[in-house]
């Protein structure tokens, strides 16, 4: 990634095509599997603020360039910060990112996201939270944050907690990988339509002189198919996943798949054993405590809640295991993070509280959200 | 039984489904007319267009624009709605009927304004323990088919379905318990034998409570009495060979006291059981109808296993009520020999719970079935006890079954909560009545006449949920020294909160006029379904008389043996009367010290005029239970006295307990509207003229002035009950999505 990029360099990020009243937003930064960079955070909300109030805008499409839609936030540029010393900067970085999560989530006008490749992370993102998002084959969706030290922010704890029963933790916390078809079955994704009629779809979308919902769902619904779930898919796994994965603690569900496993064979129980044994101890507590708080709030207060977790994780006060997380997999690339604390049961109900608490520093602040006056049912915030 | 066999597989997104069948909620009305191949979606994502306000007619010059412009003034541009309803034609008045709301809805949040304090934060004072387990078990209930969840307006209810028949119902609520104990939910309820443990059933009960009513009742049967009975009145061996199974629902139980005959006055039921020392068995019998076990929950339908509660009778003695562990059904369901069981019935409420009668016909059972912590039988037939006077003996029996009311005053006061969330959140979005012509409506909590009859019983719902704490906590590190408080007190705030309960209920009932009638609405439900708890575990009459009861006792030790008064707060007693000042200006109404001591005031008074009435009866020939009965007035004014000043004194301890800040001052404001409400209700203030009248008037104008200070901070006050939007109801959010055309057509 490179550190000292020209301005030009930066507006080459977001690509824009104007098709009568649909516009299209194309991150372009293919070598980097579009990994969205500060630049391209205030670039989409500058130009969703402003396609909001202009009428010749009816619809809003958002695709990837090359084999990715979006891989995640550039967190390489974000842990250069932590080890610099800038946890505020970093922090930015996070507030620009939740806050635009919002907007997206409470927006006025379609958004279609073309899921064409993966979508991880921050792709999650800036996808999940708008009103159409299209899987195709090509799909590879998944919040592989527990392993890298973090947990599943940018409103994953809003829309991981509202799948069918606990496929939200189970997603979550080991960070397992869907396809496009399992996408469609869970929920992430609205539609599914093969990558080769992606273009007339598009072309078809470009046609449009609606914002209404159902004009827009229609369209994409003449390109849709029903895919087939594969046999060894997860979605399959329902009721097992249920069973554990509703456990009140990490080390139930543990014990649970556990348990799971000795009465009977099963390569996806052990994988899913093995993706949460390697997963950071830290994240795996705050994640489930995230999501479980997030099942029974607003998306508004899942992305402030976040930020408060997310400036505790750069601080790094109770634990350092994202910056270890990113060391081992994005920079060294060992794939041997040393957590700390090591195991589940050497963090205390305390430490993880400490992430849900207000930071302690006199200047920093919660997330400030801006007031928006399309509140739909979902994002309207009580506790 | 239509329930679904699998909770996960009826309503998800099925691959093998038809696209018709994966639509979105939401989107279905839009789908009706215009044909789509939508697929599946999430829940949450897809906004109806419906709360946006359309044009009725577009033809029409006066048509208002699809959204207010930011500018526009709202009142103004909602006359202009109105206006333009009035005046289109009949033709396009139809077309308006079936596509936009005419009136929309706006949400509280967007114009109330930000809580002013931290709203996490009070919502943990208020649970008091346990808030992530609290989470846990609503996020279970909400991610499970099985507990009912309907989309209405845009948004996911639980709720059960109150329409299935009582058979249903009852059947329903056993596949829910079998549920939540697959999920680990009772882990450790009857073996963890802690005091955190305790709490934790205790929060779980709770929110169980805040679903259904007949979901808590049913399995808090299971655990707390017929659990709690082997647990308490039970010994080793009982506890070994029935506790782990009853945790696991090997064994149903169920508690068998209460009879036809006799209710709350456990001392006089019939039921008999004499020992038969050759067999070594007792034979327990119902001797007559009225001695017939009324009420019991569970055994109509599921329970296995009952804990009857029987007259001893050994060699023509009679040693008073024993319990006894007596089989009622097989392993398959069958009721066993000499055994007869009906059903109570279709009740105004907890129709999940099957209540049934049980005779008992000469049923023979094992020795080492009597729960013999208190007295036992030596195999030859002999009565062993180490208390020997049978009062004793009685009280230390029963002594235990205080958690049931510690239980019954903490989970009425958080359906006082569901009511007053959703009236508060309704008046903040319904309007009626414009003040003058052509101004728009006026919100339903702007009227104070509104404000007086909610804001109130929000003050009091959180002083009792405080003191409901304050009791939890000391009912789990109990010791004998503290039996007695824990009585007093369990008994004083069963009755008092549940009474608050109903009361709240149906003012919230009528706050939401016909909409508070709606069973999805909760409020009018909740007063079928919480009405026993006034009667249930000790009928709240006989409690109160109870309270007087006691602090006569604890007068007579204080005066009559010249020692001080010591515990049940009473200390008070020992100085001097307070005086309380003559000029009441709103900064002494609000301070804590005028408060604390008028409850004093009130509280010395009637206990002082109490104790002489009875001892002047008595002095005149009276029986003291006689005495005490006829004094009943003064012992009602009394009970209440001390009730409210627990309360009180627990909600001063929260507030000094808490950092200065906006949370604290919240609680000030809180706690004098508490404080004073109580005593403008209280005739005894001015009956006994602890108020002139003129300060009992000034304690009214300050009610209302609170009311208006209290107004601004009553969404957050609300929200900081903690619960979760899914276990309120449709008229708490969008009510006008919510009772849309397009809403009936699927």
């Amino acid at each position: 990634m490179a550190s000292f990029s020209s301005s030009n360099d930066q507006e080459d990020q977001v690509l824009v095509e104007e098709k009568s009243f649909a516009r299209t937003l194309i991150m372009n930064r293919p070598k980097q599997l579009n990994a969205a960079t500060d630049y391209m955070i205030s670039r989409f909300w500058e130009l969703f603020l402003l396609y909001e109030k202009n009428s010749n805008v009816k619809l809003v499409i958002i695709k990837g360039k090359g084999r990715a839609f979006c891989a995640g936030g550039d967190v390489a540029a974000v842990v250069r910060d932590i080890n610099n010393g800038k946890w505020e900067s970093a922090a930015i970085f996070f507030r620009r990112e939740y806050t635009l999560n919002y907007l997206m989530a409470t927006y006025s006008k379609p958004q279609v996201s073309i899921l064409n490749g993966i979508v991880m992370g921050g792709g999650a993102g800036c996808s999940i939270h708008g009103s159409f998002r299209v899987a195709t084959e090509n799909s590879v969706f998944a919040m592989p944050e527990t392993a890298l030290g973090l947990f599943p922010d940018v409103g994953a704890s809003y829309f991981l907690s509202r799948l069918p029963g606990h496929f939200g933790e189970y997603l979550g916390l080991t960070g397992a990988r869907l396809d496009g078809a399992e996408m469609l079955a869970c929920g992430l994704a609205t539609h599914f339509v093969p990558s080769v009629k992606l273009p007339s779809l598009e072309a078809a979308l470009h046609t449009v002189d609606s914002s209404d919902q159902a004009v827009i769902s229609a369209i994409i619904g003449e390109y849709s198919e029903l895919p087939m779930l594969k046999e060894q898919s997860a979605y399959h796994r329902l009721d097992v996943i249920n069973r554990c994965f509703s456990r009140r603690t990490v080390e139930d569900i543990l014990s649970a798949l556990e348990r799971e496993a000795t009465n009977k064979v099963d390569g996806w129980i052990l994988a899913s054993i093995q993706s949460l044994k390697k997963a950071s101890p830290t994240s795996l507590k705050i994640s489930l405590r995230s999501i479980r708080e997030g099942r029974l709030q607003g998306v508004g207060q899942c992305l402030v809640r976040e930020y408060r977790m997310v400036c505790h994780v750069i601080r790094g006060e109770v634990s350092k295991d994202f910056v270890e997380g990113c060391r081992a997999i994005l920079v060294d690339k060992d794939r041997n993070p040393k957590w700390e604390p090591p195991r589940l049961e050497l963090l205390s109900d305390k430490m993880v509280d400490k992430y849900f608490s207000k930071v302690d520093d006199e200047d920093w602040e919660d997330l400030k959200l801006p007031p928006r006056s399309n509140l739909p049912a979902s994002a309207m915030a009580k506790l | 039984m239509n329930a679904p066999v699998d909770p996960y597989s009826a309503g998800f997104p099925n691959r093998h489904a038809s696209p018709v069948f994966l639509l979105p909620p939401p989107l279905k009305p839009l789908l009706l007319r215009r044909k789509s191949q939508h697929l599946s979606g999430l829940h949450f994502a897809s906004r109806s267009p419906a709360t946006k306000l359309r044009s009725p007619s577009p033809r029409s010059v006066e048509s208002p624009s699809d959204s207010p412009p930011p500018t526009m003034d709202r009142a103004f541009w909602r006359a202009r709605v109105i206006k333009n309803h009035l005046t289109q034609d009949p033709c396009t008045q139809t077309r308006s009927l079936s596509g936009a709301p005419c009136l929309d809805y706006s949400p509280p949040e967007l114009a109330e304004p930000a809580a002013a304090f931290d709203v996490a934060a009070m919502r943990a004072l208020l649970d008091g323990h346990n808030v992530a387990e609290r989470d846990w078990l609503f996020g279970l209930m909400t991610q499970s088919k099985l507990f009912n969840p309907r989309r209405v307006g845009g948004r996911v209810f639980v709720a059960p379905d109150y329409n299935q028949s009582m058979e249903q119902q009852r059947e329903m609520t056993m596949r829910r318990i079998e549920f939540l104990l697959e999920r680990g939910v009772f882990e450790g309820w009857l073996t963890a034998g802690t005091a955190e443990g305790e709490l934790r059933k205790l929060a779980l009960q709770e929110v169980a409570n805040i679903y259904d009513h007949s979901l808590a009742i049913k399995f808090g049967v299971h655990f707390f009495l017929w659990g709690g009975a082997i647990q308490f009145f039970g010994t080793e061996r009982h506890h070994v060979k029935w506790l782990r199974d009853t945790e696991n629902y090997v064994v149903k139980g169920c508690f068998a006291m209460t009879e036809l005959g006799h209710g709350s006055n456990v001392r006089g039921i019939e039921t008999v059981t004499t020992y038969d020392p050759r067999a070594r068995e007792f034979i327990i019998n119902t001797p007559c109808e009225s001695a017939q076990k009324y009420w019991i929950g569970g055994a109509a339908n599921h329970a296995t296993h009952t804990v009857a509660f029987s007259q001893l009778n050994i060699n023509g003695i009679n040693q008073g009520v024993h319990a006894f562990i007596v089989q009622i059904r097989d392993a398959d369901g069958n009721i066993c020999p000499n055994i007869r069981i009906a059903d109570c019935g279709h009740k105004i409420g907890l129709n999940g719970v099957d209540n049934g009668r049980i005779w008992f016909d000469n049923v023979r059972i094992p020795r080492e079935n009597l729960l013999n912590s208190v007295a036992d039988i030596s195999p030859d037939g002999e009565y062993l006890s180490a208390i020997k006077d049978p009062d004793q003996r009685f009280a230390a029996f029963l002594a235990p079954l205080t958690a049931g009311r510690v239980n019954i005053a903490a989970s009425a006061i958080y359906s006082a909560k569901i009511g007053l969330a959703i009236a508060i959140r309704y008046a903040l979005s319904r309007r009626a009545f414009s003040i003058a012509p052509n101004q728009p409506e006026v919100l339903l909590l702007d009227y104070p006449s509104h404000q007086q009859r909610l804001l109130p019983l929000l003050a009091k719902t959180y002083a009792m949920s405080f003191s409901a704490n304050h009791l939890k906590m000391i009912y789990v590190k109990r010791t004998p020294e503290l039996n007695k408080t824990i009585h007093i007190l369990s008994s004083a705030f069963k009755a008092s909160f549940t009474w608050h309960n109903m009361r709240t209920l149906q003012e919230c009932r009528e706050a939401c006029g016909g909409q508070g009638l709606k069973t999805e609405n909760r409020i009018g439900h909740l007063k079928g379904e919480k009405d026993v708890q006034s009667t249930f575990e000790g009928d709240n009459n006989v409690l109160m008389q109870q309270i007087s009861k006691t602090l006569f006792a604890e007068y007579l030790v204080a005066r009559k043996r010249n020692k001080p008064f010591k515990g049940l707060g009473l200390e008070h007693m020992n100085g001097p009367c307070p005086v309380l000042p003559q000029q009441l200006p709103s900064t002494v109404l609000r301070s804590d010290q005028f408060q604390v001591d008028a409850f004093h005031v009130r509280e010395r008074d009637l206990l002082n005029r109490f104790a002489e009435e009875i001892l002047q009866r008595q002095a005149q020939g009276e029986r003291k239970e006689h005495a005490l009965l006829s004094s009943y007035q003064l012992a009602e004014d009394l009970g209440r006295a001390f009730s409210e000043r627990c309360v009180l004194q627990n909600f001063v301890e929260v507030e000094e307990n808490s950092p200065a800040g906006s949370l604290k001052d919240m609680l000030a404001l809180l706690r004098s509207m508490y404080a004073l409400t109580c005593m403008e209700e209280d005739a005894s203030f001015l009956r006994y003229g602890y108020l002139s009248t003129e300060n009992a008037a000034a304690v009214r104008k300050e009610v209302a002035k609170l009311c208006s200070e209290l107004r601004p901070h009553a969404l957050a006050l609300v929200n900081s009950f903690g619960i979760p939007d899914a276990f309120l109801s449709p008229i708490a959010f969008n009510w006008v999505e919510a009772n849309s055309w397009s809403s009936v057509q699927h």
